[in-house]
């Protein structure tokens, strides 16, 4: 039971850095950005170059988060700005092309191939009958402390504040004297540092490749909708949902069901019950468990 | 070389039907349909049943337009709520669905391996075949368009286009949204499982490769760049689009580049040029002819 509950914790981790990244850029431009993913891959890449350069983990692991983040902002302004004054429809096939040509970088610098970080692997810990590596719990504490400040910025600081008051009516909050491209793009900073992160605790305790991207993409959206999209904090619920659906698919001995002693449907329906969720609840309640959107036609 | 010629420009004929289906979603309603390629899995599926159940040939026809045509109307029922980037992102997802539910069900869909052996299409006019094929696809496609520009131009065409440009204003003037919606996932659906019959029957194998999300998008470039509601358009970027993806190798070869290099390439162009027509030329190749006398 305790493993259950820490794979559906760590599972939630993976996803949870990601979504509230998308969550809390959709809060602002209103589009759900896709290349986010690919974001998240990159600052992967790049931490294993510095890594794999001499660098320690931790400040690679910063650079990389850093280097994303600036990434994030240059096609912001170079592609979502433009793309958006037409329509949040064709922003979003805008990033869908930006992951498509990522994807293509990736495969020329760095080949099909699997890269992991080149760290020490320590035998598993057992607690309360629990495998739990030591990456797992550098991945528990590194996703705490990032949504800990994150949460920080967005509830205490003026910045915050800010970001809030454009979020909620863009229009007024620039009247009020807000620079709303500025706190825009802090947000879209933001969005890529987390996303990086979330790219590089999950590369810390597997490994990277091209299509890793691609693979998270719907498990992502799915936590982000389910907690609302624009609604930040509440793509931490979202993922830890999909998560839960994720690890009881797998895990459930659904033999009984088909006439057989055991019976575990195949891993890959893991994602299944992800899509499957967001599915349903795009079908019966479109803006998420909690929230906030104003209701569209 | 002139065979080679004769296969691109049949699949390009294939994939111009499925452009023009896309088109008559996207591009004149305004539905972001992000999981097109499922509704022309279900043609292909529907052939591959037809040959599994050791049916005529036939058959695969209407069985793969009935599994669309429901689909298609689920993909409606789900945008009644929903707006158009949450739909994309609910499209994608079922599409996804299908897709691995079709390569882990292994007795129903052959799983990953697919199913092959479907009969081939004027197999006994050799060494013409390739080119009946062509002219078979070449006249689809026409008849195809000549349908979708006589529906465009309908007065059912000019309410698709008033729910594209103000909802509100449509619904308000007494259009029931949904029913156009659905009538026309209804008709986009049939057209695309209709070119997945044709496209099964000329491979002659149907398996679960064909349905990954990256051949919407490869539909999706087409419609962009060939010019977003211009019909005729998206048959020239369809053709545009399939020449420069099969002669990705042969630019390989000639500057002797890693092999990794073809499916770069592949992405780039179509992720490249997505971005590119939308930044710069986002009415495309041939834009949207607006007004005019609708030929009434």
């Amino acid at each position: 039971m305790f493993q259950f509950i820490f794979d559906t914790l760590i599972r939630s981790v993976d996803l949870a850095l990601i979504a509230v990244a998308l969550s809390a850029v959709y809060s602002l431009i209103k589009f759900p950005n896709v290349a986010l993913v690919q974001y998240a891959v990159v600052g992967a890449f790049v931490a294993m170059s510095l890594h794999a350069a001499g660098l320690p983990i931790l400040l690679a692991g910063l650079l990389a988060a850093l280097f994303v983040g600036l990434l994030a902002v240059l096609f912001n302004v170079l592609i979502f700005e433009r793309l958006l004054k037409v329509d949040s429809a064709i922003a979003l096939i805008g990033s869908l092309a930006l992951s498509m040509i990522l994807s293509a970088v990736f495969l020329l610098t760095y080949g099909p191939t699997a890269y992991r970080f080149k760290l020490e692997v320590t035998p598993a810990m057992r607690i309360l009958g629990a495998r739990i590596t030591d990456h797992q719990i550098t991945t528990l504490v590194v996703t705490a402390i990032s949504l800990g400040l994150f949460a920080l910025v967005l509830f205490r600081t003026s910045l915050g504040r800010e970001m809030r008051a454009t979020a909620t009516n863009g229009v007024l909050a620039a009247a009020t004297g807000i620079d709303t491209r500025r706190v825009t793009n802090v947000v879209v900073f933001l969005s890529g540092m987390l996303a990086a992160l979330g790219g590089i605790t999950l590369a810390m305790r597997g490994s990277v490749s091209i299509d890793l991207g691609t693979n998270m993409l719907l498990p992502v959206f799915a936590a982000a909708i389910l907690g609302g999209l624009g609604n930040a904090l509440g793509a931490v619920v979202g993922a830890i949902v999909i998560a839960a659906a994720e690890t009881v698919v797998t895990n459930t001995n659904v033999g009984p069901l088909v006439g057989a002693d055991f019976y575990f449907l195949p891993a890959s329906y893991a994602p299944v019950a992800s899509f499957a969720i967001l599915v349903i609840f795009l079908l019966f309640r479109p803006r998420g468990l909690f929230v906030s959107e104003v209701s569209r036609v | 070389m002139f065979d080679f010629f004769i296969h691109v420009a049949s699949i390009a004929c294939l994939y111009g039907v499925l452009a023009l289906s896309l088109n008559l979603q996207a591009g004149f309603t305004g539905l972001v349909n992000f999981g097109l390629i499922a509704l022309f899995g279900c043609g292909t599926y529907g052939a591959a049943l037809a040959s599994g159940m050791g049916w005529h040939p036939l058959l695969g026809l209407p069985a793969g337009i009935a599994m669309a045509a429901l689909l298609g109307l689920f993909y409606a029922r789900l945008g009644r709520k929903l707006s158009s980037d949450y739909w994309g992102i609910a499209t994608l997802s079922i599409a996804e669905i299908i897709r691995i539910s079709v390569t882990n069900e292994q007795a129903l869909t052959g799983g990953a391996q697919g199913i092959s052996g479907l009969p081939l299409l004027f197999a006994g006019l050799k060494p013409y075949d390739g080119v009946a094929r062509l002219a078979l696809y070449a006249a689809v496609l026409a008849l195809v368009w000549l349908f979708c520009q006589r529906l465009v131009k309908s007065a059912f065409g000019l309410s698709m286009k008033l729910m594209r440009e103000e909802p509100q204003l449509a619904r308000s003037l007494g259009y029931d949204l949904d029913r156009i919606r659905r009538v026309v996932m209804l008709v986009s659906a049939a057209i695309a499982a209709f070119a997945g019959f044709l496209y099964a029957h000329y491979l002659t194998f149907v398996g679960p490769d064909q349905l990954v999300s990256p051949e919407t998008f490869l539909i999706w470039s087409m419609v962009i760049i060939g010019g977003i509601a211009n019909n005729r358009g998206v048959i020239a970027g369809a053709f545009l689009m399939q020449f420069a993806m099969a002669y990705v190798p042969f630019v390989k070869d000639a500057l002797d580049l890693p092999t990794d290099f073809v499916a770069a390439a592949r992405l780039i162009i179509v992720g490249g040029g997505l971005l590119a027509f939308l930044l710069w030329r986002p009415k495309g190749l041939f834009p949207e002819k607006v007004g005019g006398s609708n030929g009434r």
